[in-house]
């Protein structure tokens, strides 16, 4: 008999995580109900397996959230998924009422976050989400980069029953970092570099990724990698940074605007963040993921530019 | 001094007493309303007096404790809402000389800091979802009472109303039920004018519903179309009631101005005598 051959299995997505996740969760916590609004996908595990509990309300994303406080005032904790251009900026108000002023324990998680629909078009592209929802009291903001920690994100909105919102990409897979497993750090940091250089903040999946590209590139920069973007956690956050460096690179798959970049300058006054995202122009054109934000000028060389600017001419 | 006996039909029994109950209960906070009508603030006057019947019919089925909620998704209708849920014993204090005052919850659209209300409404729209979450709730955890929208028919323009009408018949939310307070007015004029409404029972039955139209300030028919147990019903319900803007004070009633009023206290206590 020939043994089997096993492999590891290729990491997942981030929406596939987040559905294989609450999947098991909702195997323990019968509270947890799963919503989508047509674009789930057939095949649903959390369909699969616990078909009483969820809830595919079709397109209609505004009431999706809406039925989601009525949920939760009702006991249960609502986790619910669109598109991140249709949660965040369709569903704004509803956010805001839901997750905001009703404070509810339900979890919003946003694929095609930033570019990630790449040819899908303009309509598809959601670069404005963190500055919408980072204006809204008291909703925790994540945007968790690889499967592992994807899993503690939604481990810890279940855990927590407090209001969420979690973007993710379309389809592409990232390594997880080390030690993502357990609860994670309000910083994880990859290197805190060689002393007095540049330390890049990597935000989200793509900027994680091309955070932990420019490190290799040039390993004496430090690289701390944030999953938690609201106000709450940036304050914590910002203390922990300016305690150690004191010039900063933000990496960010969204608009300058109202970015975590923007958010880190106003709450470190006495150090130097400058930003690279997908600043101010509209992706309008097809191309793959990587190619549509290099249109937008948010790539490596970018990354690389903006930190020898800060090391200065000496470098 | 109103003596009701001289203006109800005479019914019998539990049902009198209901009847009496309730018509005591709208008379009083109707008073209130113009309350509200007079103070600094003024209030939506013509809004909050045609659903003012409505909101008391539903909030007695709640008062039954079988899980029912009531959202007032015309959240505008604020000091009808507050009336009524004093007059019923929710509130612990008049909200009339407190409302819109700074350190007290009573603002002009309604949240759930004060004591019965449960959903932030008056972004119009937003109450029927959340009613129809609530019947969710209920049905899920198989569990009795209804998930109750009250709607303004000028509400009706909202997108998001249809929308979770499309939802709740797709879920068979027989548990859910909508009750347009069809006044005929909204803020610029009428609704006719504006974005008229045709055949409105007619559409929420073709999305799926069950639909009965009532006399809007009739205690008895209200209360009998809020009555029953809908636990097993596969159809949410539409009760379209007909309504009067500023009902109960002639001097408005019928009358688009009537939407938001301010008013000095010699008009207020002439407007409260009329009240019968």
């Amino acid at each position: 008999m020939t043994a089997a051959i096993t492999e590891p299995r290729p990491a997942l997505p981030g929406r596939d995580a987040y559905r294989d996740e609450l999947t098991r969760i909702a195997e323990e916590d019968p509270w947890v109900v799963c919503l989508e609004a047509d674009l789930g996908g057939k095949n649903h595990p959390f369909q699969r397996s616990h078909p009483d509990r969820f809830f595919n309300l079709g397109i209609a994303e505004g009431a999706m959230v809406d039925m989601a406080a009525g949920l939760a005032v009702g006991g249960y904790r609502p986790f619910l998924s669109t598109f991140a251009p249709f949660a965040a900026l369709r569903a704004a108000e509803s956010l805001k009422l839901t997750l905001g002023y009703l404070n509810a324990g339900v979890t919003v998680v946003a694929p095609y976050a930033g570019v990630s629909g790449a040819w899908f078009g303009t309509t598809h592209h959601c670069l404005e989400d963190l500055a919408v929802l980072r204006s809204v009291p008291g909703v925790t903001i994540a945007a968790p980069y690889g499967e592992a920690e994807m899993r503690a994100v939604v481990r810890a909105a279940a855990r927590s029953g407090k209001p969420h919102y979690i973007r993710t990409g379309r389809n592409a897979a990232y390594t997880s970092l080390p030690g993502q497993d357990g609860e994670l750090p309000l910083v994880a940091w990859d290197s805190t570099g060689t002393s007095g250089e540049p330390c890049l903040v990597s935000v989200g999946e793509e900027g994680t990724r091309l955070a932990l590209e420019a490190r290799e590139r040039h390993p004496e920069l430090a690289h701390a990698h944030l999953v938690y973007l609201d106000h709450d956690n940036l304050t914590r956050v910002a203390a922990e940074l300016a305690g150690s460096h004191s010039r900063f690179v933000v990496v960010e798959e969204h608009r300058r605007e109202g970015g975590v970049a923007e958010a880190l300058a106003l709450l470190m006054p006495r150090c130097e963040v400058v930003g690279v995202n997908a600043g101010h122009s509209w992706p309008a054109e097809g191309g793959d993921h990587h190619e549509v934000l290099a249109r937008l000028g948010f790539d490596l060389p970018a990354v690389l530019s903006a930190a020898a600017e800060l090391r200065g001419p000496d470098h | 001094m109103t003596v009701l006996t001289d203006v109800l039909e005479p019914v019998d029994g539990a049902l009198a007493a209901e009847r009496t109950l309730l018509a005591g209960r709208a008379l009083e906070a109707r008073r209130l309303v113009v309350d509200m009508a007079a103070s600094p603030r003024g209030c939506h006057l013509g809004g909050s007096l045609s659903v003012l019947d409505i909101l008391i019919a539903a909030l007695h089925r709640a008062s039954s404790g079988d899980g029912t909620e009531v959202v007032l998704s015309k959240g505008h209708a604020a000091a009808g809402l507050y009336a009524a849920l004093y007059v019923n014993g929710t509130l612990p204090e008049n909200p009339a000389p407190l409302y819109g005052m700074a350190g007290h919850p009573y603002t002009g659209h309604p949240g759930p800091k004060v004591p019965g209300v449960r959903f932030p409404t008056g972004s119009l729209g937003h109450g029927v979802p959340y009613a129809a979450g609530w019947a969710m709730s209920r049905r899920l955890g198989r569990k009795p009472g209804l998930g109750i929208a009250v709607t303004g028919d000028g509400e009706l323009q909202e997108g998001l109303v249809w929308e979770t009408c499309q939802v709740a018949a797709a879920q068979r939310l027989g548990n859910f039920v909508l009750v347009v307070d069809r006044n005929g007015g909204q803020n610029d004029g009428m609704v006719a004018d504006v974005s008229p409404l045709p055949r409105l029972a007619e559409r929420f039955a073709a999305f799926g519903f069950e639909t009965a139209e009532v006399d809007g300030h009739d205690l008895t028919a209200l209360t009998e179309a809020l009555s029953g147990d809908r636990s097993g019903a596969t159809r949410p319900l539409a009760v379209v009631a007909d309504t009067v803007k500023g009902k109960g004070v002639p001097a408005v009633e019928g009358k688009a101005a009537s939407h938001y009023v301010t008013i000095d206290a010699a008009r207020a206590a002439k407007w409260k005598r009329a009240i019968r």
